[in-house]
């Protein structure tokens, strides 16, 4: 069962991978993306989200910033160590240590649709049913509730978001008329296979971006 | 309709290679070679060529291609029959801690890769390097110069290089062989291949280091996803990198037709015309160089494309004017940053030419003031010097804002805010607003922001003096410029601190506080104008009835306390066109006489 929502915000920024070090954005949300989103407002185990198209509503303009940031990651090893030892000392990272000063290039003024339904995976339970799932997601959305703010891309550009009803016109859009071939984009990760990376030829109509099933064999990895 | 192709940077560069006609074959890099040592078949050294080309003021060392060159960092690493003189002779100018250590690497390295060689030019080059003895550098025929410089080998009576014998080239190929045999699939080119594990270094981007950046890298933990290693957090084959990494380091060539001679802020900007046919893509880069950055020295040229660009704003494709152009040809446009070891994209741009075409013709007519600040439109880096930078210096842009700035005039979306911001702050520093720079750049960003917002209703800015615009800030720029005019009139040019050096900013800002000041001081300066040139203060004083007559509702007593920034410009912009209109009518010979402006209009006209 099919839904649609409504995303916008101030700034996104759909890292390409390969310039993630100095992080560039895709023009364009890759599905990846739009289903952290609607993962954000509801997920279960029993359910899993697939994206099917992504409406572009505003036109495609960039930015870019500088910030400082961290070379460094927590160690999930130490932190592994600490929790058995039942200690704390060490795991803490200072940020003067590890200081990266980064550019990123970002999208900046966004809005999009996001259609998008789901399938019952194996760990769906008898109580687990489509109908239920959908009703709550809609419930969820329609009242702004989440289990975690939804963000466009990166968590430090949170996302507003609202419900399209069914049968609701979808909002206006700015986005030029045309087709257009964004070339190679990330589809999602495998996580069932070592987190391989899947890539799609991304290509847009007149600002709409079709998504082809996670089982496509347009989909690449 | 066929699909716009809107590839990421990655992609189009290697769609560039992919149409160079002279492209480095996989395994080779061009390098910056100083001199040649020939040596004989005892691998004795006979003479030292100098590679440099001497045709400009400087030598400047030689592009050339060789095995492509060993991504070095902090450990010891010697390239294959090349290299600089602390691994090859085991000499440098530095304080060569290593060098001994480098030279052996470099010579252990060649004893294996050319163990068993029949090869007459390589069996000399054992030679060379058993018999080096590092004092032989001091005799002839080296010389100090030589000194760390890179050092290519060439066979006496042989016209090639010793990197170029055949024997050679399949050695450097069998070096550069990996025993990484996995493939992956490539997201620059969809093709399943080999993956590349490093990116290759990207040389040439000012303030980068110079041994190269990386524009893909993943050098630390932060930037790892999912446990990946290096190269495997964005699976690109071997061959996209090193072709991605050839294209790129060829269009920054310096001094280069793709390379925008100057940077922008801190980006270095490259670009390129994707044509079948290599002379129209040619044509196509220089025309973008030409429109981007009008030549100085070529005023004929400077205007031809000026009237290019009127036509395209008219809305004729370019390809029309200039048949030496493929009609719908794509461009890329871009911007790198240096980040020490790391390049970022500032911006980039991927269009067809007509698109850019339009865009500049859009921010050239933007920018129109009328009496012109300049001859020739001017380029993007001399703009923001004279608008943004303390002192007019290039080094003094803001580097973000300039590059806000051209990605502005590129994707033709509205200026940064802050350049207006940036703009009245240097106004209030004491720039002088006279000259029209400022007031043609605050014009434009003041128009493309009404244009964005769809608020046609507010109107456009005039380009030259319109006497009935109701903008308030407008006026008062006006008024401000008549009392100017007034003071001039009654105390001679010579004034030391002329009320616009104390008083612009503040006028703009905070007009209430100030015009009482003005209107006063200006009461005493008419007084004085009126005993020595009647006529004149006549005329300035029909003007000032004039605007006061639209300050409404009209009276000192109610100016606005403050004004918001766009107001502060439109009082710029106000206080420019004032300044150069010749008031007096017919009579303005009175003006003329007295024009204190003469001086200014011959400076800005060059």
């Amino acid at each position: 069962m099919g839904v649609r929502l409504h995303v916008w915000g101030e700034r996104a920024c759909f890292t390409r991978p390969e310039l993630k070090s100095e992080r560039v954005s895709y023009d364009v949300p890759p599905p990846s993306a739009a289903r952290g989103i609607l993962e954000a407002i509801h997920w279960k185990p029993a359910i899993r989200w697939h994206i099917d198209r992504i409406h572009v509503l505003k036109p495609i303009r960039f930015q870019s910033l500088r910030r400082n940031e961290v070379g460094a990651k927590a160690s999930a090893a130490l932190a592994a160590r600490g929790m058995a030892a039942g200690r704390t000392d060490g795991l803490g990272l200072n940020v003067d240590d590890h200081r990266q000063q980064r550019a990123a290039t970002i999208l900046i003024d966004v809005a999009y649709v996001i259609e998008a339904h789901f399938t019952m995976t194996e760990k769906a339970g008898s109580g687990d049913t489509p109908a239920k799932h959908i009703s709550m997601f809609n419930r969820r959305a329609a009242q702004g509730q989440c289990f975690h703010r939804p963000c466009l891309g990166t968590r430090e550009f949170p996302a507003e978001f609202a419900l399209l009803p069914e049968g609701a016109p979808l909002p206006a859009s700015d986005h030029p008329a045309g087709s257009v071939d964004l070339g190679w984009m990330l589809h999602d990760i495998d996580f069932a296979d070592g987190c391989t990376a899947r890539f799609f030829r991304a290509k847009m109509e007149d600002g709409v971006l079709t998504v082809p099933a996670a089982d496509s064999p347009d989909l690449a990895a | 309709m066929m699909a716009a192709h809107r590839p990421g940077p990655l992609e189009a560069l290697v769609g560039y290679y992919n149409r160079m006609d002279d492209a480095e074959e996989p395994g080779w890099s061009l390098e910056k070679i100083g001199w040649c040592i020939i040596i004989d078949r005892d691998g004795q050294v006979v003479d030292v060529l100098d590679c440099h080309d001497r045709n400009g003021k400087k030598p400047a060392p030689r592009l050339l291609p060789v095995p492509a060159s060993i991504k070095r960092t902090v450990g010891i690493a010697p390239n294959f029959l090349w290299d600089k003189t602390s691994y090859t002779l085991s000499r440098t100018a530095g304080t060569g801690k290593r060098t001994a250590q480098e030279h052996a690497a470099f010579v252990a390295f060649h004893q294996a890769q050319l163990n068993g060689t029949n090869d007459a030019g390589l069996v000399a080059f054992l030679r060379f390097l058993e018999n080096w003895q590092p004092d032989r550098f001091n005799a002839e025929p080296f010389r100090s110069e030589m000194l760390d410089a890179n050092i290519v080998f060439r066979l006496d009576g042989d016209d090639d290089y010793l990197h170029r014998r055949p024997a050679a080239r399949r050695l450097a190929e069998r070096v550069r062989e990996t025993a990484d045999t996995r493939t992956v699939f490539c997201l620059v080119t969809g093709e399943r291949a080999m993956p590349a594990r490093l990116h290759p270094s990207i040389k040439g981007v000012d303030g980068a280091q110079t041994a190269g950046a990386s524009l893909v890298s993943f050098n630390l933990d932060a930037f790892c996803s999912y446990d990946h290693k290096q190269g495997d957090n964005a699976p690109t084959s071997e061959g996209a990198a090193f072709r991605y990494g050839a294209a790129l380091n060829r269009l920054l060539t310096r001094n280069g037709p793709n390379r925008v001679r100057r940077p922008v802020g801190d980006a270095t900007v490259v670009f390129w015309a994707e044509a079948d046919d290599p002379q129209a893509a040619r044509n196509a880069d220089d025309w973008f160089q030409e429109a981007l950055h009008p030549s100085v020295a070529d005023a004929g040229a400077a205007r031809a494309i000026g009237d290019e660009l009127d036509a395209v704003a008219r809305g004729l494709p370019l390809s029309q004017l200039r048949p030496d152009i493929q009609p719908g040809t794509r461009f890329h446009v871009l911007g790198l940053s240096p980040n020490a070891a790391r390049l970022s994209v500032r911006f980039w741009q991927s269009d067809s030419l007509d698109a850019f075409a339009r865009r500049l013709a859009a921010h050239y007519d933007d920018m129109r003031m009328e009496p012109s600040p300049w001859a020739r439109p001017p380029d993007v880096n001399l703009l923001l010097a004279k608008t943004v930078a303390l002192q007019e210096k290039f080094e003094n842009i803001p580097p973000l804002l300039a590059g806000e700035v051209l990605r502005a005039i590129l994707a033709g979306s509205p200026y940064p805010r802050s350049w207006l911001a940036a703009t009245l702050m240097r106004l209030r520093a004491g720039d002088d607003p006279a000259t029209g720079w400022h007031a043609a750049v605050l014009r434009a960003v003041l128009r493309r922001a009404r244009r964005g917002a769809n608020r046609s209703d507010k109107g456009d800015i005039p380009v030259s003096l319109d006497r009935d615009y109701p903008n308030i800030g407008y006026q008062l720029g006006r008024l401000f410029a008549v009392y100017e005019l007034a003071q001039r009139a009654a105390l001679g040019p010579g004034v030391k601190a002329s009320m616009r050096d104390r008083y612009f900013g503040a006028a703009s800002a905070t007009p209430a506080g100030i015009f009482a000041v003005i209107i006063r001081n200006g009461q005493n300066h008419l007084a004085n104008v009126r005993k020595k040139k009647p006529g004149w203060a006549a005329v300035i004083e029909k003007e000032l009835e004039e605007i006061f007559g639209r300050i409404i509702p009209a009276g000192p007593l109610s100016l606005p306390r403050s004004l918001p920034l766009e107001h502060q410009a439109e009082f710029a912009i106000g206080y420019y066109h004032q300044r150069r209109e010749r008031i007096g009518g017919p009579a303005g010979a009175v003006a003329d006489q007295d024009a204190p402006d003469a001086a200014d209009t011959a400076e800005t006209e060059e």
